[in-house]
């Protein structure tokens, strides 16, 4: 299923060029063949049941022509995409001279760039081969009966599953405060009982809410949603209900696996060596950090003593050498180029953490990381805007 | 709000304006474009404060408190900024020095604040040792010549405990004593020591002279910040009458 612009000029002419193109290469055009049919198999193929009712001619014009805004596809439709995804994919490999069985979406994505380049500004206006699954929006069932009187009692709220899934949440409320109120009869009732542990996690965020509802949410109802699954949730005995609150919960990766250090090297003479590069503002710096104690450091071949006659700029250069208390045992060869001496200062300290990593332990590159050692610094200079004296500053005003 | 934490979960890119988007332009060329279009926080909420102290990570779980046990996992999953320039794991580093130093610099003269400030330390330090050694043996012990816990002491002893606010009632502007936060406290200490200094200072004299000079009589709870401060307090008892004035 290859999707482009159709209002284009550009992407419809370059179209027909490929077609011309592949029907030279062999009969695997149907690829693209999918796109002029497309608009007429997408006027819906099942009919919704109306009751019978005399309407007035504008409101009949608007009922044959329905808003363009969502498009609704049927699962036939739907699943005869995906069989002619999965065909033109093996066209796709076989013109491209590669294997049909391990073709991956990165290879599509690359072929379709190669044989379909475009030039367009806007990234959804360029060709591109997707599942379908990828492309038409999951969509839910028919929701009314042969009548046409709904299966769900919340139906007419607009939004049944929000509605009912809020019900859900409230009903397993009481429940669990019915059983803490048993308990508490029964005299069985513990304050050691811990509710679930949610620290280091994240509630669903709204999109992925949505998408699990497959219904447009406001921000309020999302609000709504989320106290009343902290309050489900903050219950002594909130563990019974554990797998209904955990499923809407997400538990962030742990930071300390992302940061890898390079394997040391050797020079000629047997000593280990790492490299390393850091950025801050529009200062750019590489370290070659050597196991040698008593070593000299050097930045720009120059003593760092003299290039750095500030003390602040020192101490940021020792900053991570200190922390993980190598301080002398290392000989710096750094360059450093750009910015000023305090955004120097600041790449040289990212590059000297980073290559410091080959020679630390897990736990040091972790709690490196949590001194804020790794991170790039990402504050730019603001730009000065027309019309004002700087960034933020405004020109003088006088009334008269 | 709620739609826009769905941004700050996916993983922080720098974006250099709504018209370059990363992928259409070489990422080679990115390091050129180098300044900010509009004014955006540069962290996403999701980022948490670095703590450069070494002894930190060295405590043992165990001996954690149920909040620090908690605040170290959270740690663990949550990106963390970089430390700023003025933030190091050094013994030296001391948050409140690096804050009355940014107070008293002018036109971003970082370099020229901190001499004063290390000149100032030298001098409080001189006059110490030198009374210490003149002193007779009865009194030396309690003479403080770390000049650091001098400057802590002078700060404290400047700090007011409560603070007037203006609240207009009717037509009438009435001065409310009110309670101050600590940050407000500290700046209002510092504040006054800078300006005393600036102001009451003879030409000739310098500014880590007068300050050292300063600092000394305020941690021995005398000088002319501290009175200010008792001047403040004065105020705000004369001023009880308004004091439900402040809802």
């Amino acid at each position: 299923m290859l999707q482009s612009v159709r209002h284009s000029d550009m992407a419809a002419s370059s179209r027909a060029v490929m077609k011309s193109f592949l029907r030279r290469c062999g009969q695997c055009w149907s690829l693209i063949s999918a796109l002029p049919a497309e608009n007429t198999v997408l006027r819906l193929n099942y009919v919704i049941p109306v009751r019978m009712v005399s309407v007035s001619k504008s409101t009949g014009f608007r009922q044959r022509n329905p808003p363009s805004g969502q498009q609704k596809f049927t699962l036939e439709f739907v699943k005869k995409q995906i069989e002619e995804f999965n065909l033109s994919k093996r066209h796709l490999a076989n013109i491209m001279g590669e294997d049909p069985e391990n073709f991956t979406q990165e290879d599509i994505d690359r072929s379709i760039v190669y044989l379909f380049p475009s030039a367009l500004f806007e990234k959804k206006a360029r060709p591109i081969m997707k599942h379908p699954d990828l492309i038409f929006p999951r969509q839910r069932a028919v929701q009314w009966d042969p009548d046409g009187r709904p299966f769900h009692y919340l139906f007419y709220t607009g939004k049944q599953s929000y509605y009912s899934l809020m019900h859900d949440t409230f009903a397993k409320v009481l429940e669990v405060e019915r059983y803490q109120d048993r308990l508490l009869l029964k005299g069985l009732f513990s304050q050691e009982v811990k509710p679930i542990s949610l620290a280091g996690g994240r509630w669903l965020s709204k999109d992925e809410f949505e998408e699990f509802l497959v219904e447009t949410i406001s921000d309020q109802d999302y609000t709504y949603f989320l106290q009343l699954i902290g309050r489900l949730s903050s219950l002594p005995y909130s563990s019974l209900e554990k797998e209904f609150i955990l499923s809407f919960h997400k538990q962030l990766d742990v930071q300390a696996s992302k940061q890898l250090g390079q394997p040391l090297e050797f020079d000629q003479d047997g000593v280990a060596f790492s490299s390393a590069q850091g950025r801050r503002k529009t200062a750019e710096a590489t370290v070659v950090l050597r196991d040698i104690s008593s070593g000299k450091i050097t930045i720009n071949s120059v003593d760092y003593l003299k290039y750095f006659p500030s003390l602040q700029d020192r101490l940021q250069l020792m900053f991570p050498l200190q922390f993980v208390g190598r301080l002398g045992r290392h000989a710096l060869e750094c360059t450093v180029t750009g910015g000023g001496h305090s955004a120097q200062a600041g790449a040289l300290r990212l590059a000297i953490a980073r290559a410091l990593l080959s020679y630390v332990s897990e736990s040091e590159k972790e709690s490196m990381r949590q001194a804020g050692l790794l991170t790039s610094d990402p504050r730019l200079k603001e730009r000065k805007k027309p019309g004002q004296a700087g960034a933020r500053r405004k020109f003088t005003w006088k009334k008269r | 709000m709620a739609a826009s934490i769905g941004n700050f979960l996916k993983p922080w890119r720098p974006s250099y304006s709504a018209k370059f988007s990363l992928n259409l332009v070489d990422y080679s060329l990115i390091q050129y474009i180098r300044v900010l279009v509009t004014r955006w926080a540069r962290y996403n909420p999701y980022y948490l404060e670095p703590e450069p102290r070494k002894e930190v990570y060295n405590i043992p779980e165990t001996e954690l408190t149920e909040e620090e046990k908690k605040e170290r996992e959270l740690k663990a999953v949550r990106p963390i900024k970089a430390a700023p320039p003025a933030l190091t794991s050094s013994v030296f580093n001391d948050p409140m020095i690096s804050k009355f130093i940014n107070m008293m610099m002018h036109d971003g003269r970082k370099r020229l604040a901190s001499e004063i400030m290390i000149q100032t330390l030298e001098r409080m330090k001189r006059i110490q040792v030198e009374k210490y050694h003149k002193a007779p043996d009865a009194e030396k012990p309690e003479i403080d010549c770390n000049p650091y816990a001098i400057f802590h002491k002078a700060l404290e002893n400047c700090k007011p405990v409560v603070g007037l606010r203006n609240v207009k009632k009717g037509a009438k502007v009435y001065q409310v004593p009110t309670a101050l936060t600590d940050n407000r406290r500290r700046f209002m200490a510092m504040k006054w020591l800078i300006t005393e200094c600036r102001e009451n200072k003879h030409r000739r004299t310098l500014m880590y002279e007068k300050l050292s000079q300063e600092l000394l009589e305020a941690s021995a709870n005398k000088g002319s910040v501290v009175k200010k401060k008792h001047d403040l307090h004065r105020m705000a008892e004369a001023n009880r009458a308004y004091a439900h004035f402040r809802w």
